[in-house]
């Protein structure tokens, strides 16, 4: 038998991890209509994968390069935000207005890039700054009422609506993210960008060596971080049919753990956008999972605490082992 | 004026100048002494919490359970104290149970990390969901009150004009700072967060310093969220929401590098009072919390950037000087 390849391995198992969690909540919350297994409801945990999904490819490459990005949650409502004035303002079309989202998206994806690459703050520390100024930013710039209530901004627009569904069940969101995906992984796999990244996050001073500019491969993953943001925005916005200020609240982690749980190490240098996918998928599951299991929420934070807790230990064990297994073998060859 | 030494002093004048431009901007509120025992209370918090929490930052970690831990052991003390019947015993009992809390859940994040070498900010984001979730447990998800006199004492008391948190931090900075700078074990957590390899080749129990780091800044949440609890009166699962950021934004504009090995507990205490002036001076000049962020943001990026800068600015001239030397 031909030795399988490692990421092959690590790919197998975040996909049995995967199924082992659908199986586990199709005991526990049962199958049939409105329970957890059944078709509705599985297309479902994919629509809510696919904006962690999306955003994760870009999250994806910033993470490949050993960098991090906290402002996801918050981009999401700064973009959401300034597209719903602009609309409540002159009413164009939705297709003027998606471009402008991406063009604010980027923005805030080279603001990130800069403080973190240019004036070297730590990306930890640089996003978790930007993170609660694209969110102040979104409630500076909220339409207000005469009592200074902030308003939900609605985006009643048919065009817009349409967006926010499918065909059939199939919907848009759903196939944005399979492009979005697959793209990634190709920019990822088969480009000298991609290759770059990988080489910034194994070690930034060979990358300068080699002659990487390793500042602007930086900044690149964080401007792609911004449109996949803004994607993602859209997408949020023309399901809620809305823009609230409370608009991805505590989901920046969200992309992050999917990436983490699929396979994608946070000091840099390996995994990829398939991996991410997978997570997002399994956050998804999980998510819905414990909520089908119709109990108090306040256990549902516990459980789903101590389910990404468990499932990092196993990945960290497994990870371990197959190291040394690595250097067993290495050793033996060199031994022959 | 040629030598002098401006990041040696940039921190007390950026204090002063922050003090003179809010009695300037709002001269009558923040100059009252009612508003300088506000500060000290937000102050106190801050300092208590980022006194204990500096360990996990010197060895490198990170904490963003800080917010959700301090909810529950605010719960902890303020539900013990309700069920053994509201007498002083009782709030001691509620405080002990709060603390032994804190410290068991620092002890497991520690455990964790260093057993299964994951990256703390994982383990803290996840664990951070599961006291959000046990302090909605313990209260059915309602704000629970607690007036015991002897409970509220902790946050109101004063001694010679000073409430009595301000004295907590007080001599929990001391103590942390004792440690961090005269004992074996502070020289071993530079150590550790400078570089762990070479800390465990020269014999130190790399895994042993890292959990009592997390079990240090546990305790200091716990009190945190006891303090904050004695003062607001109440504990809900929203108590301390907020304070996981202010706590490392005073830590990192007090010169801690979250990268681990470097920083000071006077460092970080000058960050706890830069964000107890921000947060009061923000308030004072009515903006609104949710504006707030903008202003601290702003800070962090631009307190960063600029150290960021002058370390490369030494490293360049050491260089030069190496060049000129050789030369």
């Amino acid at each position: 038998m031909k030795r399988m390849n490692q990421t092959t391995m690590r790919r197998l198992v975040s996909i049995g991890m995967l199924l082992i969690l659908v199986v586990l909540f199709t005991i526990l919350a049962g199958s049939g209509k409105g329970k957890f297994f059944n078709f509705d409801n599985l297309i479902e945990v994919v629509r809510d994968a696919s904006i962690p999904a999306i955003i994760g490819v870009g999250v994806t490459f910033i993470i490949i390069t050993s960098g991090i990005d906290l402002s996801t949650g918050s981009m999401m409502a700064l973009v959401g935000m300034t597209m719903a004035n602009i609309y409540a303002y002159t009413l164009l079309p939705f297709r003027v207005m998606i471009p402008i989202g991406i063009l604010v998206g980027l923005l805030c994806g080279l603001i990130n890039g800069i403080i973190v690459a240019k004036f070297n703050v730590p990306e930890f520390i640089g996003t978790l700054a930007t993170m609660s100024i694209f969110r102040a930013l979104t409630y500076i710039i909220a339409i207000r009422d005469d009592n200074g209530v902030i308003m939900s901004q609605p985006m009643k627009h048919t065009q817009y609506a349409w967006l926010g569904g499918g065909i059939g069940k199939f919907y848009y969101v759903i196939m944005a993210m399979i492009i979005i995906v697959v793209t990634g992984q190709i920019v990822l796999k088969y480009t000298r960008y991609g290759t770059n990244l990988y080489s910034v996050g194994a070690s930034k001073k060979a990358a300068t060596l080699s002659g990487i500019n390793v500042a602007k491969t930086r900044i690149i993953a964080y401007v792609i971080t911004g449109f996949t943001v803004a994607v993602g925005a859209v997408f949020t916005t023309a399901r809620l049919q809305s823009a609230t200020t409370a608009v991805g609240v505590d989901f920046e982690f969200n992309p992050i753990a999917a990436a983490v749980v699929g396979g994608v190490a946070l000091s840099g240098g390996s995994g990829d956008v398939i991996g991410t996918l997978i997570g997002a998928l399994f956050m998804a599951t999980l998510e819905n999972g414990v909520r089908k299991l119709s109990i108090n929420t306040a256990y549902q934070y516990v459980i789903k605490g101590a389910i990404i807790i468990a499932v990092v230990i196993f990945d960290a064990t497994y990870k371990a082992r197959m190291d040394r297994k690595a250097r067993e073998e290495g050793a033996k060859e060199g031994l022959e | 004026m040629k030598n002098f030494n401006w990041s040696k002093y940039s921190k007390p004048i950026i204090l002063v100048v922050f003090v003179i431009v809010l009695s300037i901007l709002r001269p009558k509120a923040f100059l009252s002494l009612d508003n300088f025992s506000n500060v000290l209370w937000s102050v106190a918090v801050i300092g208590i919490m980022v006194s204990g929490s500096i360990f996990v930052f010197l060895i490198g970690g990170i904490d963003l359970s800080i917010a959700t831990l301090c909810a529950f052991s605010a719960v902890v003390v303020v539900s013990v104290t309700h069920m053994l019947g509201d007498t002083p015993v009782a709030v001691i009992v509620g405080v002990l149970c709060a603390l032994a809390v804190g410290a068991l859940a620092g002890a497991i994040h520690g455990i964790i990390i260093t057993t299964f070498k994951i990256p703390a900010f994982l383990v803290t984001f996840a664990s951070q969901s599961i006291f959000l979730g046990l302090a909605m447990v313990f209260t059915n998800n309602k704000i629970v009150s607690c007036t015991v006199p002897a409970f509220t004492a902790i946050g109101a008391f004063k001694i010679l004009g000073f409430p009595l948190p301000v004295y907590f931090m007080v001599i929990i900075a001391l103590l942390s700072w004792y440690i961090l700078r005269k004992t074996v074990y502070g020289r071993y957590v530079y150590a550790v967060g400078g570089n762990p390899t070479a800390s465990e080749i020269s014999g130190i129990n790399v895994k042993l310093a890292s959990i009592i780091c997390y079990v240090l800044s546990g305790l200091t949440t716990a009190m945190g969220g006891i303090v904050l609890a004695s003062m607001t009166q109440q504990a809900s699962s929203g108590t301390g929401s907020g304070y996981t950021n202010d706590v490392i934004t005073a830590a990192v504009i007090g010169g801690v590098s979250l990268l681990g090995g470097e920083g000071t507990v006077p460092g970080a205490i000058f960050g706890a009072v830069l964000m107890g002036l921000l947060n009061n001076g923000l308030n004072l000049m009515s903006v609104p919390s949710t504006h707030a962020g903008l202003v601290k943001g702003l800070v962090i990026v631009v307190a960063v950037a600029f150290d960021a800068m002058q370390h490369a600015d030494q490293s360049r001239k050491k260089v030069k000087k190496i060049k000129k030397a050789s030369a």
